[in-house]
């Protein structure tokens, strides 16, 4: 049989756990990212990481972990897939220890485990309060090893531009740029596995790093892949708002105790500190008895808006809460938290250990993603794969927090060893293909940078992505009304009009940013559309999608997966029953006592 | 409220800022100097990405937007490493009301320039593969738990795990330069972090052997300005004399007892 | 495109004689080329006790068994070779003190400096007090010399580099041998280090007064 060719485009966990499980298989893997590996946004990961190990003595279960999952994704999320990766959350875990992850540890020399949000159970391992980004590292260094075996080749500080797809619409090996000589070049492979992460950049402002901009993902999508519940975007409760991005206040912070609060008084103008108790409106602990300030995602975060935006109750009328953590001691905040509260002291210049910080919901996460499988992370595309945040699979409607670090590392585990499984079977591989498939894929993305690299308008694009942020997350993150959906989705139309009149303001053709910056932002703004048409369709309130007009959620009618089709720059939508096999869908109610 | 809408509600208050620029590897660097509308909570980044959504120039040049590397903006990537008024740090987390104005940016000088600030760091990453920074693993398949790890262990060596690679102890360091090869502050401090890791610990010998080679920890010449720049305050010092110490004791008891 | 050397420098061979070398040459600058310095300033100081007591030790150690060998092994080769590698280490690295002025830092482009004074300093006093005099410096000869002032401020600084570089020395030693492997260890290792340049310091200075303005405080010590 000959040797399979793979290509991983995407260094994050889950692309670089694709990179591990290919080259333990012995097929060698060239993979691709824009930045370092090291660098990929993964690393912002703060809080920790799921898997039901039952070390608390609390009868935690996988079985539990799925059912949180599931109920926490409002029973949008497919059950089997989930279900197998709540099952092999333990191994995974376990992996990680053995690659030498500093997770936190019992007096015993245990993991410890702590509490996240939509959970009543310690289930969530981690290290210190920079949990992603130690087990990026781990992954990175054992990619590192292959790396030096020579069984991976790495090509950092390249942008995956396209597929190369064959006649029959057969995925043949990818198109990239390197960023530094911008030189266009293509890749035959057998498959390619996409792990290209987050889209943050769409909103402008958002918890994610700078290059998860969904433009691999929005490439594919109009080259035929399907983009699957592309409007539910989960916004996080607890960021520091900032000018250039929110930065984010882990869950682990009200998992250790933190609590959220605002003055009883409206406007009340005394120092946090002066306010005693009893003037203290601890709203999810009064609203949410249960699950107190661990309310999923979803729920704290348009708790907040109420008490803000409704009650008007902000923090001297401005968009802003408490999250308090001063009443925990300092101790026990250095030795869980310290890489966070260090984030707050150092962009802020307050200490979070003794002022309780003021945060505010951004927008954090993409449950949507590129559509796949129930079994193999493959695309609708045939040899195209995805796992990681890029993907749709595994959170439904709404994503609990520390369930992402899994379903990454699970993607990846799953997506190599099939992408192998289809790789082998190929009659033909890509030596077979003809060679100008890939001239021409190559001459339609140059021809593309030339276009750009000489218009001639008027149009800046920081300006234009500014706008597409302002208005994407002004309607279309936490509260969605039809009428305002319209015109965001018109505006973007716009926005797609005044692109064809930008004018680059750099035209070299060395390291040239700008230009790979425009080439993402015309990715944006397809993605940006996708995600408004979604949530304009989608006529009910589920999860992280909530419209105040059909404020229920309609499992008759919306227990739905959206599935996007991209085709000659329409969108349409179809929609896909979704996976309930195991747990049928009940109520999602996290303020009853029951 | 916590932030100012960008470009809109400025009190006229301005941030000079001079950047050293250098399209290519073949031009000669020249400096540019722009005026920027202070805002509070400003940082670098903010600065630069001001400049590329009007590059012009202080005196109405047009000039192209300044190539910079950064991506996480919370300081945990290490990605945008530069020189600040002089001083090696990350730009995500320097503040413009902590500087001196104008405030002088450039790229850092101990790794070959790019473009403007982006610098190649990737013999960083090539280092760590020769010094074997890796714990030895049969495979991803379960295999159950790793070893027991005690508290005090782990809270002795997760500072080391935090580095960031951002080549700041790189940058400061007397004998990191063209004449010499040594690896730097960072990379030992990984051995050490290795060394120490239970499984880690069964590739002390090679790890060793690649510390003891060119470039290996002998050219520490202790002028400890690592542990200044760290962003990450990793006791960089300490790791470098514990790796000495294990280097001596296998060069010395290696060599008596085999 | 770049010729920068950090871009090539990284697959390598593992030839550990750099090891080797760069732990000898700390270790020679305190075996023995400081145990040397402190045997010297110890016997200089018996000018504190009379003229007499100096010449004779000086005439003691003049008449030591095999002594051209161990000043050769013992001396003049490990200064030599302490020197001449320390040279090869200055040169691969770039000070820049001025731009990261943290104590450290100053005490690394100090250390460099002051042992370039020290070498000058000890070829000059090796010249001036063992070839011009053919071997036979004793005190009157010492005296004299310390009379001109040039002389004796050249003495003064020559004695000031040795003694800052010996007692840095020291620090640097116990950091690059890993015996203070702790940021505790290293602060106590400087103070250390720092006593022990402040002691040189000043017994070389009272040794350097002592010879040049007949000064002997410890006479009494033989009228006893
Ligand atoms: C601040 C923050 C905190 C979080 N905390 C947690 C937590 O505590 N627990 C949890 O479970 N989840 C958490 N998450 C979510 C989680 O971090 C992410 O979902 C996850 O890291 C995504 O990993 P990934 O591998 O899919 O992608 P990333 O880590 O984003 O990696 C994407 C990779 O793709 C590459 N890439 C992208 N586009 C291209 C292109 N066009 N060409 C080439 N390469 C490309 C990038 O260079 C990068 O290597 C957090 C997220 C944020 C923003
Ligand atoms: S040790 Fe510190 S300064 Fe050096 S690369 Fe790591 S984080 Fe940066
Ligand atoms: S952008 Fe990541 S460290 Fe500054």
């Amino acid at each position: 049989m000959r040797e399979p060719k793979i290509i991983v485009v995407g260094g994050g966990l889950a692309g670089l756990m694709a990179v591990i499980r290919a080259a333990e298989a012995g097929v060698p893997v060239d993979l691709f990212s824009i930045v370092p590996v090291k660098r990929s946004h993964s690393v912002c990961a703060q809080g920790g990481i799921n898997a039901a190990k039952n070390l608390k003595g609390e009868g935690d279960s996988t079985d539990r972990h799925f059912d949180d999952t599931v109920y926490g994704g409002d029973f949008l999320a497919n059950q089997g897939p989930v279900k197998r990766m709540c099952e092999a959350a333990p191994g995974i875990i376990d992996m990680l220890d053995r690659m030498g992850v500093m997770f936190n540890r019992t007096a015993e020399g245990l993991l410890d485990f702590r509490r996240f949000g939509g959970t009543l159970f310690h289930r969530t391992a981690f290290a210190g309060a920079t949990t992603g980004q130690q087990m990026l590292y781990a992954l990175d260094e054992q990619v590192r090893r292959f790396e030096s075996e020579r069984k991976v080749k790495k090509y950092e500080g390249w942008t995956f531009l396209s597929a190369v797809l064959d006649d029959h619409r057969v995925c043949r090996g990818i198109c990239a740029m390197d960023l530094k000589t911008m030189e266009v070049r293509t890749f035959p492979a057998d498959a390619a596995i996409f792990c290209t992460g987050g889209i943050g950049a769409v909103f402008g402002r958002s918890t994610n790093s700078v290059v998860c901009t969904g433009s691999a993902q929005s490439a594919l999508f109009q080259q035929g892949a399907n983009y699957a519940n592309a409007e539910f975007i989960q916004v996080h409760p607890t960021a520091i708002p900032g000018e250039d991005k929110c930065r984010l206040m882990s869950e682990s912070a009200r998992g250790e105790g933190g609590r959220v609060w605002v003055p009883r008084k409206p406007g009340d103008k005394r120092p946090a500190k002066q306010i005693p108790e009893a003037e203290r409106f601890y709203f999810l602990e009064e609203w949410y008895p249960k699950y107190g300030n661990l309310v999923p995602r979803d729920i704290a975060t348009r708790a907040i808006h109420k008490v803000v935006y409704t009650q008007k109750m902000g923090l001297e009328g401005a968009p802003a809460v408490y999250l308090d953590v001063s009443h925990i001691p300092r101790e026990t905040l250095d030795r869980k938290l310290e890489g966070i509260l260090e984030i707050y002291e150092k962009f802020l210049g307050v200490d979070p250990r003794e002022h309780p910080m003021r945060v505010f919901p951004a927008m954090h996460y993409t449950m949507g993603g590129l559509w796949i499988d129930n079994t193999n992370q493959a695309t609708n595309v045939s040899g195209i794969y995805a796992a990681g945040e890029c993907e749709y699979q595994y959170h439904g409607a709404n994503r609990l927090g520390a369930n992402s670090l899994v379903s990454c590392i699970y993607g990846g585990m799953v997506a190599a060893p099939a992408a192998i499984r289809y790789a082998g079977g190929l009659d033909k591989g890509c030596e077979s293909v003809p060679t100008i498939v890939y001239e021409n894929e190559r001459r339609r993305q140059e021809q593309i940078n030339d276009t750009m690299l000489h218009a001639e308008g008027t149009e800046n694009p920081v300006t234009i992505w500014k706008e597409m942020g302002d208005w994407m997350t002004e309607h279309v993150t936490v509260v969605r009304n039809n009428p305002d959906l319209e015109r965001t989705d018109a505006k973007l139309q716009e926005l797609a009009d005044r692109f064809k009149k930008i004018n680059l303001s750099d035209r070299t053709s060395w390291a040239n940013q700008t230009l790979s910056f425009c080439r993402e932002l015309q990715n944006m703004l397809v993605l940006a559309r996708c995600i408004t048409r979604g949530a304009l369709a989608r006529n009910e309130s589920r999860g992280a999608h909530y419209k105040p007009d059909f404020p229920d959620r309609n499992d008759a009618e919306w227990l739905k997966t959206t599935r996007a089709h991209y085709d000659c720059g329409t969108i349409k939508f179809t929609y896909e029953p979704v996976d309930t096999s195991t747990i049928p869908p009940r109520a999602r109610r996290y303020d009853a006592k029951a | 409220m916590d932030t100012a809408a960008p470009g809109g509600g400025n009190s006229g208050r301005k941030v000079v800022v001079r950047v050293k620029r250098r399209p290519d590897t073949r031009e000669e660097p020249r400096w540019e100097e722009f005026a920027l509308d202070w805002r509070p909570h400003m940082n670098i980044i903010i600065c630069l990405r001001d400049i590329a959504e009007r590059p012009v120039t202080r005196d109405g040049h047009a000039t192209t937007p300044v190539s910079y590397e950064a991506s996480c903006l919370e300081e945990v990537c290490g990605a945008c490493a530069m020189l600040i008024n002089g001083v090696s740090r990350q730009a995500c987390s320097t503040l413009v009301d902590s500087l001196e104005q104008p405030i002088r940016i450039e790229p850092l000088t101990k790794f070959p320039v790019v473009r403007d600030l982006v610098v190649d760091r990737s013999i960083m990453f090539e280092n760590l593969k020769r010094m074997k920074c890796w714990v030895p693993l049969d495979g991803t398949y379960d295999l159950g738990p790793g070893p027991r790890i005690s508290p005090e262990v782990q809270e002795k060596y997760y500072p080391l795990a935090r580095c960031i690679t951002c080549g700041n102890c790189l940058e400061v360091c007397p004998q990191v330069n063209e004449n010499s090869d040594f690896v730097g502050a960072a990379i030992l401090s990984q051995v050490r972090l290795f060394n120490a890791h239970p499984t880690g610990a069964m590739h002390m010998k090679e790890r060793l052997a690649a510390v003891m080679g060119p470039g290996g920890v002998a050219d520490c010449a202790n002028a400890q300005n690592c542990v200044e720049v760290c962003p990450k305050q990793i006791p960089l010092t300490e790791s470098i004399a514990e790796v000495n110490r294990q280097a001596i004791r296998e060069a010395v008891f290696g060599w008596l007892l085999g | 495109m770049s010729t920068h050397p950090l871009t090539m420098s990284a697959s390598k061979t593992d030839d550990q004689s750099a090891f080797f070398w760069r732990k000898l040459h700390s270790l020679s600058g305190i075996v023995p080329v400081g145990v040397f310095l402190a045997e010297h300033f110890w016997s200089n100081s018996y000018v504190l006790v009379s003229p007499e007591k100096y010449d004779a030790v000086g005439q003691e150690l003049q008449t030591l068994p095999f002594r051209p060998i161990i000043e050769a092994a013992g001396i003049w080769l490990p200064i030599l070779f302490h020197a001449g590698y320390g040279f090869y280490i200055w040169g691969k690295g770039k000070s820049n003190a001025f731009a990261y002025p943290w104590m450290h830092n100053w005490m690394y482009t100090l250390q460099r400096w002051s042992g370039l004074i020290a070498f000058l300093f000890i070829g000059w006093h090796v010249y001036t007090a063992r070839f011009l005099t053919g071997g036979r410096s004793n005190f009157v000869t010492v005296h004299d010399d310390l009379s001109n002032n040039l002389y004796a401020a050249f003495y003064l600084v020559g004695v000031l580099a040795a003694s800052f570089h010996l007692g840095n020395g020291i620090w640097n030693f116990l950091c690059k041998w890993g015996l203070a492997a702790t940021t505790r260890a290293q602060r106590a290792a400087a103070y250390l280090g720092a006593a022990v340049a402040v002691s040189f310091t000043l017994a070389g200075i009272l040794i350097v007064y002592s010879a040049r303005y007949n000064f002997h405080p410890f006479a009494r010590y033989i009228q006893q």
